[in-house]
């Protein structure tokens, strides 16, 4: 996003994009480094003819049957199109735990021609004018076949910035175990929030694990946290988008629950066994734990015996069942090498209306992963090829899932409002009432000088 | 001129050598000064083009506002007024402090002490030094994993060691009043063999005939170390000094951002993970690179400091 | 441990008393048993988190975070999988190839630089000095987009190249190996001198070969620090050919979860080199005792 223009005094105003950096680069490095190496661009990614797809799960660089799974839908798909376009796409690896890859190459000009992205980032991409409208590339069948909720934060206007792949909502996973031990009935599931706490309390009474939700400050610990301030009515934002309203009960409640939970001892401060649900569970560590609904595909594959269920999020009192909707979403760079071919692509994989674009995204949401499509005609060919045939995954598509709210797309300052509110209520005794006041201000300070797209 | 203390009572230039090597002064003088340069060369040309260049390129962003997709407005001082206004970078300057001071000395005595420790031959002591030495080799990543786990509130190792003999601990890694501590302890903990390895190195260089001398007079260990050891080590024990402070405020980063990513509640986002975080996370280079230009400046005065004590590292006169 | 030494080495032409000896022995022996018992128990303390991770990576993926130190049902199928998913073997091999030319090439180029600044008298040595001790200063994160568009522009993207050439140049080791040049008795090169030898003579003949511990210290920390680099690997390729251990490492893990058995079974694996290259290298650091020369 531009800065205050006031604040840039002088003729030296806006450069040219890619000129600045690149060309100092280039001066500086020709005079420096060429008689130490004497060739030019010999390897050089710049005469790229293949477009570059740059994403976390193909070419699968292991052999679990899962992950196998996930990458062979990747390439199908890239195969299909390059046996069907002249315009030949290549799948990069991008290891989701490096994602200063993407970084380094977009602030360098250089990034990939289409990624994965999700919509903690996308406000950033949208607003830097880098992310094709895929809008004109689609069939108005196909833009109202995807959930509205879940597009918000892809959609301004009527322009589209990115097609999600699947929709993962969060939910409370327990162990029946766990309840067993301690006296607990699947009728005992809680539904408020005191019934949630003195739940976690019996059981941790009766030595079993507590209550989990994330500790560590970071997007998805905002993500996690929304729903629980949605359920009161509460939002960061007023509803245009223009001031703040987090300094409202709503929030203020849920920090405080999230608080409670801490001093109560019913919640960790720090997530067990390295924040993975499927140990905590199996070991006991942990008896309740909010997590999406990706976490039922990691305990079939690594504790397929295990048995536990999930329930939707409780509710405050007078409130209403919310939860936050995640998941990925394929974008194409305005600035690749070919934005047209590369925005076909998306549109073409994720938005086709025929039957094989249908069932397309369905495999992809119920065959490889376990997540509700992002498309009502997708979503009922995976129910035909039965993908919800499981107890658990009917509980999400018919419990969860239509209380749902697109996870938000508020920029980094935002964001770290938000994110001091929770760190500081959670785990360094700060007073919700303050800390909600706090955060209230500085994103009304921000918006002040905001400009890009609404939030 | 380039005797250390040890070797300051070495003869000056002024022998009989002196007399004959000035047969012609200027040839040698040209090419002494030619030989330097060809020495230097293949460096100068590496460092310029791979750290220098982007060096300066980071410091002339400082003056820009990067979108992070390659757009650049020029923005004056922006930047660095944005910092004085912006509590968090002031905290995280703050910590950063605390880090140095504990973590500087910390991990001079702990590399030293360990150091001294094995540096002579008793059984197994190859064995112990790899020991000492093996927390380095791990990835950051799987130290942060084994720390997590090994500090995990009520069923990690630690607590349950605690447990049994009835003490609670605190949530080391949740709590912010301990978790810079725990940061520090872990850092210190997988630092330390690296600084051994340094001192074992520079402890080598130290005749062994002064330790002869020193014996044969009855020193102690204590005055052995005074007279002997210490003052020889003075070139390697600045080395120290100056890198570990650079590495303490400078790196570490990878660790910060798997083991704690900055929190709880900001309390170990210090100014490398901050800076990271700008840039990285939030796509602002140009003020992130501010923040890095205002930690070169703090290191550049630092080291100045340390380079006008000793005589640019050389202790020709000091002390 | 100076008396040890001392006892040990010297050829001195009057022996200690024979009383005075067996009283250095038995304190020399009681010395040790002091070392060894200190030195043990830090030894001990500080391995056992790695220790947890050997362990640990014998286990299944049911068991992995467990808090049991031995595993309840030790596997070898964690490293089994790390092998034959994967290339791993590839990869170490990259890394292989990598840290030990960039060592080689480092210790090098950064010896020879630091024989000048520390030995030889030029106009603007100190200033020299100082910019290169000043690009120590460099603050990655910041530096990795700049750093990125050079190489990207010298066309050095995706190749071994790339991962090479940018890391050999460091002001690390040319400010370490000067510190140790400065110490070494200008009598030697004096000598050297008087008998004709040029500069780069007296680098080859007396530079280098006094240089043996500290080259020792140092390449394993070069090999060191290019073996666990994550960061420019990480951005300077897309070949997947070209990728390195750490890579590999974080490929195990996914969005939301990680496979840390696998995780803790690769960075065993990715574990031992350096170890080896420590081991291998430690024993020269220690034992190539430096003599003052004076005599």
């Amino acid at each position: 996003m531009p800065p205050p223009s006031s604040s840039a005094p002088g003729p030296l105003r806006t450069l040219s994009r890619r000129r600045f950096l690149g060309g100092s680069a280039a001066a500086a490095a020709t005079a420096a480094a060429a008689p130490l190496t004497g060739c030019g661009d010999i390897v050089g990614t710049s005469e790229r003819d293949t477009l570059q797809f740059w994403n976390f799960y193909a070419p699968a660089p292991s052999e679990d049957p899962s992950v196998v799974a996930r990458a062979e839908w990747m390439q199908a798909t890239v195969d299909q199109w390059n046996a069907e376009n002249p315009e030949q796409i290549e799948l990069v690896f991008a290891p989701m735990l490096g994602s200063e890859k993407l970084a380094t190459a977009f602030a360098a000009g250089t990034g990939p021609d289409i990624f994965l992205i999700s919509p903690g980032d996308i406000i950033r991409y949208i607003n830097g004018d880098v992310l094709v409208d895929l809008a004109p590339y689609l069939e108005q069948q196909a833009i109202d076949d995807f959930f509205p909720d879940n597009m918000a934060s892809r959609v301004v206007g009527d322009q589209i910035f990115a097609l999600p792949m699947e929709i993962e909502p969060l939910a409370l996973y327990y162990s029946r175990p766990a309840f067993e031990q301690a006296g607990l009935a699947e009728g005992d599931l809680p539904t408020t929030w005191d019934d949630m706490l003195g739940i976690a309390d019996r059981l941790i009474a009766s030595g079993q694990g507590g209550l989990v939700v994330p500790s560590t400050q970071g997007y998805y610990q905002n993500f996690v946290w929304y729903p629980w301030m949605w359920q009161g009515g509460g939002s960061v934002l007023s509803d245009d988008g223009t001031s703040s309203a987090f300094d409202n009960d709503a929030a203020i409640e849920a920090l405080r629950l999230w608080q409670t939970a801490v001093e109560r001892g019913l919640t960790p401060r720090v997530e067990p066994a390295g924040d993975d649900i499927v140990t905590s569970f199996v070991e006991g560590y942990a008896s309740i734990w909010q997590s999406g609904i990706w976490s039922i595909s990691d305990f079939r594959r690594r504790a397929p015996e295990f048995d536990y269920g999930a329930f939707p999020l409780p509710t405050p009192p007078g409130g209403e069942q919310a939860t936050a909707l995640g998941g990925w979403a394929f974008a194409a760079n305005a600035d690749g090498a070919n934005p047209d071919a590369a925005a076909r692509f998306c549109a073409w994989a994720l938005g086709s209306t025929d039957t094989a674009g249908v069932a397309r995204v369905a495999e992809w949401c119920v065959e490889t992963k376990t997540d509700i499509p992002p498309r009502v005609s997708s979503l009922e060919h995976a129910e035909q090829i039965g993908g919800f045939d499981t107890e658990i995954m009917s509980t999400f598509r018919d419990d969860i899932f239509p209380t749902g709210i697109g996870e938000p797309r508020f920029p980094p300052v935002i964001y770290k409002a938000v994110s001091d509110a929770i760190q500081s209520c959670q785990l360094a005794g700060g007073q919700p009432e303050e800390q909600a006041a706090t955060a209230a201000q500085g994103i009304d300070a921000y918006l002040k000088t905001y400009e890009g797209a609404p939030l | 001129m380039t005797g250390t203390i040890g070797t300051a009572d070495a003869p000056a230039p002024s022998t009989s050598h002196g007399e004959r090597r000035q047969n012609n002064p200027n040839t040698r003088a040209r090419r002494e000064r030619r030989a330097a340069y060809l020495f230097l060369a293949p460096n100068l040309i590496g460092l310029t083009t791979f750290v220098a260049i982007p060096m300066l390129m980071s410091i002339v962003l400082a003056f820009f506002s990067v979108d992070g997709f390659g757009g650049y407005t020029f923005v004056g001082t922006a930047n660095f007024e944005r910092m004085v206004n912006d509590p968090l970078f002031l905290s995280s300057l703050g910590r950063t402090l605390i880090y140095l001071f504990v973590l500087v000395p910390g991990l001079f005595v702990s590399g030293l002490g360990l150091a001294l420790l094995v540096r002579s031959q008793f059984p197994l002591v190859g064995l112990f030094r790899t020991a000492l030495f093996a927390p380095n080799v791990i990835s950051l990543v799987v130290i942060a994993l084994i720390w997590k786990f090994l500090l995990t509130d009520d069923v990690g190792f630690v607590a349950k060691i605690l447990g049994r003999v009835g003490i609670t601990p605190p949530s080391w890694l949740g709590d912010p009043s301990y978790a810079l501590a725990t940061v520090m302890v872990i850092t210190i903990w997988f630092s330390m063999g690296y600084y051994m390895l340094i001192f074992l190195a520079g402890l080598q260089d130290i005749p062994r005939e002064y330790y002869e001398v020193a014996s044969i007079d009855g020193a102690g260990p204590w005055a052995t170390f005074r007279n002997v050891t210490w003052p020889l080590l003075k070139p390697t024990s600045f080395f120290i000094l100056l890198t570990s402070t650079i590495a303490v405020m400078t790196g570490g980063l990878e660790m910060l951002v798997v083991l704690t990513n900055g929190g709880p509640a900001n309390s170990t986002t210090l100014v490398i993970y901050y800076v990271y975080q700008q840039a990285f996370v939030y796509g602002e280079f140009g003020y992130a690179s501010a923040i890095a230009s205002i930690m070169v400046l703090i290191l550049l005065a630092w080291s100045a400091l340390l380079f006008a004590l000793t005589r640019g590292g050389r202790f020709t006169h000091a002390d | 441990m100076p008396t040890d030494t001392a006892a040990g080495t010297r050829s001195t032409p009057t022996p200690p008393a024979a009383p005075r000896r067996r009283l250095i022995r038995r304190r020399s022996h009681r010395k040790k048993t002091a070392l060894f018992t200190v030195v043990g128990i830090i030894s001990i303390v500080t391995i056992f988190p790695v220790f947890w991770m050997f362990t640990s990576s014998f286990k299944g993926a049911d068991e992995v975070l467990s808090t049991n130190i031995i595993p309840n049902d030790p596997t070898l199928s964690n490293f089994d999988y790390v092998f034959t998913s994967v290339p791993f073997a590839r990869y170490m091999f990259n890394s292989f190839v990598v840290s030990a030319t960039v060592t080689v090439i480092a210790l090098f180029f950064h010896s020879m630089a630091a024989y000048a600044l520390a030995r030889l008298r030029f106009r603007g040595r100190d200033t020299i000095f100082i910019a290169i001790f000043s690009t120590l200063l460099v603050t990655a994160p910041v530096v990795l987009v700049p750093l990125f568009l050079v190489v990207h522009r010298l066309g050095l993207l995706n190749s071994y190249a790339g991962l090479i050439i940018p890391a050999i140049f460091s002001a690390f080791g040319i400010f370490l190996l000067r510190q140790f040049y400065l110490s070494i008795p200008a009598e030697l090169e004096e000598a050297a001198i008087l008998d004709g030898c040029g500069y780069w003579m007296i680098y080859r003949k007396i530079i280098l070969p006094m240089s043996r511990s500290i080259f020792a210290a140092l390449a394993v920390l070069f090999f060191l620090a290019n073996w666990n680099s994550f960061l420019w690997p990480l951005v300077a390729t897309t070949d997947q050919d070209l990728q390195v251990v750490q890579l590999g490492i974080a490929s195990f893990q996914d969005q939301h979860s990680a496979d840390w058995n696998y995780v803790l079974a690769a960075a065993l694996v990715a574990a031992i080199p350096t170890l080896i290259v420590f081991a291998f290298f430690q024993r020269r650091i220690v034992e190539s005792v430096k003599t003052s020369g004076l005599k």
